[in-house]
């Protein structure tokens, strides 16, 4: 068994930095660096090719493909497919912020110019739910 | 503070969103996307089934309506600290 302990090890650090993320995704400070993630299974990948290096036998190269895959995918989601197109180049800071009239939650209208010189506004464009 | 919280979402979907997250936000509805590409804050065929999404953003506007601070996201796995939301939004 303790022949496999890198192979073990290996699995453990990869699976764990795609637990680890999705577990702490409502802290900013992992959120915000999906790269924690791509290092986790990388270091995954380096102990696992160690062990393929010393012993090609099939555990080890089981974890080395499992780190691979994950790296390969992660690195795919997080650089091309996560990616989002720049803004067109309506809001600039120091501007004014173009007013407009929408439904709320209630359908009762509610209008951005309408908060003037009343309180400060803090606008989130979100996707929404699919 | 207002925090006006503006998607696609039907209303209905935005009043169930409201209520689990307690928020003190007023969700607003963009059924046609005509405010947020009035802002060219869309994301062309960006959803799952090719249709235009908002590109996520925070934008946080003083008492006159002018645009203080302003986060666009290039990655939509990151979005930003409410607190630096919160710092940017303090004492306009």
């Amino acid at each position: 068994m303790m022949r496999f302990a890198p192979a073990i090890l290996s699995v453990a650090v990869t699976l764990g930095a795609a637990f680890a993320y999705f577990w702490f995704l409502r802290v900013p400070a992992i959120r915000n660096h999906p790269a924690l993630y791509l290092a986790g299974f990388a270091l995954g990948a380096v102990i696992a090719a160690a062990a393929v290096w010393r012993s090609a036998r099939w555990p080890n190269i089981a974890a080395l493909a499992l780190s691979v895959a994950l790296l390969v995918l992660g690195a795919y989601f997080n650089f091309v497919f996560a990616r989002l197109p720049a803004a067109g180049a309506v809001l600039k800071v120091g501007e004014a912020a173009p007013d407009f009239t929408l439904p709320d939650a209630a359908g009762a209208a509610v209008t951005l110019a309408s908060f003037r010189d009343q309180r400060p506004v803090v606008l989130v464009f979100y996707r929404g739910y699919w | 503070m207002q925090i006006l919280a503006i998607s696609p979402d039907p209303n209905e979907r935005s009043q169930t969103l409201a209520q689990k997250l307690r928020a003190r936000y007023r969700f607003l509805a963009d059924r046609d996307l005509a405010v947020t590409r009035r802002y060219g804050l869309v994301h062309s065929r960006g959803g799952p089934s090719g249709e235009d999404v908002p590109i996520p953003t925070t934008v946080v506007l003083d008492r006159r309506g002018v645009v203080r601070w302003l986060k666009v996201a290039d990655n939509y796995q990151v979005r930003p600290d409410p607190a630096d939301v919160a710092r940017a939004a303090r004492g306009l």
